[in-house]
């Protein structure tokens, strides 16, 4: 149950931040938009990466 | 004489050898976007299983970088030997950022992946990751200037025909880089590849999970590839309404066709959510319809009318009529390109010029001049694409955006738990999605492309007048070369592939390691994670690097 919670919580969320896209940005500049929101993903994901490695860590009880 | 066999053979050759290739690009796009991703976290932290996760996913890259290019030389070629009135026609436009486009793939690109792969013991760890950065660009900047052609062909900017070079000629090359159609058409196609990086990586690691194999390559990955593709998917998804909403402006043929819109509705229009449409009826055998929903989606407004495709049919007709007129006109011009009086008519009618050789191919002996309103009615109707499969293949190919973004979200929350090894039946699901995204950007170019008809440049080119004059025997024996070579790359593929996967990372005993030690780890979501202190994690064994 919780996890269907979170999930409509979180599908919720995306279709607002598409909505939102949606509604301000028709023509927009996307090349300009790409290059930063491709870095963005990059560092996006390599936080993931980072976060794991946080709970993992944790988890094991490793003074951080 | 134009043969029509010969026109629809080379269609059915040039579809073929793109949609193959395409199985192979996105993938391309996406991986190397992913590897920046996971080679920043081995450079910042210095954990060696990063840099083990970069050099196994980047295994996999190299086998699909390879059979990509192998397969797109050819398309390069293709433009040349099956179109060559097309290539005469627009060359002009289309050549540069074709040529930019090989020099990008086989310079910048391949260059920087043989150091990639090759250079982990002659760069420094810095110098590796700028290559490592390199290549994402150089991948994705490659796309970009064949996506820029496509998007020429979509919607022309930044040229002008010549009467009296019968040419098209480059005006601006800004507005041919930067027209709506070039800018939302790469973006959507670029991200198109992360997502469909992102589900392969997950799909491989909920393989390695299920199979309890390489367990700390695994969750990493698909902790990274689950987030990179929650926000990949929602990009698709905006993208896709800013392509939608260009295509509202420059295609309005196309837009009907996808939204399977027979007639002009008033605005706010209904959404055709499900429909059977049928083309000879122009009417819709059973539709299930959403109220007022499509007037916003696609115009973002509530009031803007939206051409159905009867009424675009009928003023095709018209600019048929106007176009023969430029194209009489042109004839005169082609023998004295002086004549005023022909200027000023073609002058008149030039942006219709396009709908005046639709026409040729039904008029008596291609002369415009002798066309009867049954042969402009006949031309009228082939301004209107094929609806039923335009509707289905965009249908589909969002519908799998949705699923995609479902999948992701689950994904993202069984990870951040640090439970998704304990779902063996999403890891199952997760290995079943794997060809989604392949299937999903086929259909973005089915959608586009078919979309497109009749015209290759669309409302100056016509199809049927591009293709060159070969015999249908020629074209025959090459389609069936093509697509037997074609079937053998993906069958090469697709064993290469499974064999690197089965095998897994190549040196995995710090993994092994570690996995002894692994418990199952905190969790985010379940409220027992506490943020470390900002200062960067390095772990003992980075220092064995
Ligand atoms: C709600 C979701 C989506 C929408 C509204 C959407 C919209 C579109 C449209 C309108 C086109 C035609 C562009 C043209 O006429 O030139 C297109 C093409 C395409 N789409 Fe999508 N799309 C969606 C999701 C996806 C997904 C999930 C993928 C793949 C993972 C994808 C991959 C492609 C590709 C490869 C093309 C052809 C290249 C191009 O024209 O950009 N699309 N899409």
């Amino acid at each position: 149950m919780k996890t269907i919670g979170y999930f409509l919580l979180f599908f919720v969320l995306a279709m607002i931040v598409i909505f939102l896209v949606i509604v301000m940005g028709e023509a927009a500049p996307w090349y300009f938009a790409w290059i930063i929101g491709t870095g963005l993903l990059i560092l996006t994901s390599a936080a993931a990466g980072f976060l794991f490695d946080t709970q993992e860590e944790k988890s094991k009880g490793t003074p951080q | 004489m134009i043969n029509d066999t010969v026109v629809e053979l080379s269609r059915w050759q040039f579809a073929a050898t793109a949609l193959y290739h395409f199985l192979f690009v996105p993938l391309t796009l996406g991986l190397t976007v992913f590897l920046a991703a996971l080679e920043t976290v081995y450079v910042v932290t210095g954990k060696p299983i990063y840099k083990e996760m970069t050099q196994f996913w980047a295994k996999l890259l190299l086998i699909n970088f390879a059979l990509g290019v192998a397969t797109g030389l050819t398309m390069e070629f293709e433009f040349g030997t099956n179109w060559s009135f097309y290539s005469g026609f627009v060359g002009d436009i289309f050549g540069a950022p074709l040529a930019v486009e090989g020099l990008m793939a086989f310079f910048m690109e391949s260059t920087m992946i043989g150091l990639m792969i090759f250079g982990w013991d002659r760069l420094s760890r810095g110098q590796h990751l700028i290559v490592t950065y390199l290549v994402a660009l150089g991948s994705n900047l490659s796309a970009l200037w064949i996506l820029v052609a496509n998007g020429f062909m979509q919607d022309p900017q930044g040229a002008v025909f010549n009467p009296v070079t019968m040419r098209m000629e480059l005006e601006s090359f800004t507005a041919l880089i930067f027209s709506h159609d070039a800018q939302a058409k790469f973006v959507h196609t670029s991200i198109a590849g992360y997502v469909t990086a992102a589900i392969f990586v997950a799909g491989v690691s909920a393989f390695y999970l299920l199979r309890k194999r390489h367990m700390e390559l695994a969750k990493r990955s698909f902790r990274m590839a689950t987030i990179f593709g929650v926000l990949s998917t929602i990009g698709v998804i905006t993208l896709g309404d800013a392509l939608g909403f260009v295509g509202a402006h420059a295609q309005p043929a196309k837009i009907a066709a996808m939204e399977a819109m027979w007639k002009t509705e008033e605005a706010p229009a209904p959404f055709n959510l499900m429909a059977w449409p049928n083309q000879e009826k122009q009417e819709n055998s059973w539709a299930i319809q959403i109220p007022y929903l499509l007037t916003p989606l696609l115009t973002h407004t509530m009031d803007t009318k939206i051409p159905g495709i009867a009424e675009i049919e009928a003023s095709n007709a018209l600019r048929i009529k106007s176009g023969i007129q430029a194209v009489e006109a042109l004839k005169i011009l082609s023998s004295n390109p002086s004549d005023a009086a022909a200027m000023a008519q073609f002058k008149a009618h030039e942006q219709d010029l396009g709908y005046g050789f639709l026409v040729k191919r039904y008029a008596p002996e291609q002369d415009v001049s002798k066309a009867t309103d049954a042969d402009i009615a006949l031309a009228a109707k082939d301004t209107i694409p094929d609806v039923f499969a335009i509707y289905w293949t965009f249908r589909i190919m969002v519908g799998f955006a949705f699923l995609m973004l479902a999948f992701f979200i689950f994904g993202v929350i069984y990870s951040l738990r640090n439970d998704v090894e304990n779902h063996p039946l999403f890891l199952r699901f997760s290995l079943w999605l794997i060809p989604v995204p392949f299937l999903a950007c086929e259909m973005g170019w089915l959608t586009a492309e078919l979309g497109r008809q009749p015209w290759t440049v669309y409302n100056l080119l016509p199809t049927w007048m591009s293709a060159s004059s070969h015999s249908v025997s020629y074209m025959v024996f090459s389609l069936i070369g093509f697509v037997s070579l074609y079937s053998i790359f993906i069958i090469i593929e697709m064993y290469l592939m499974v064999r690197a996967i089965k095998q897994g990372p190549d040196d995995h005993h710090a993994v092994q390691k570690q996995d002894k030690n692994t418990s199952s780890g905190g969790s985010v979501l379940g409220g027992n994670y506490a943020p470390v202190h900002a200062k960067t994690l390095v772990n003992e064994q980075s220092k064995e690097v």
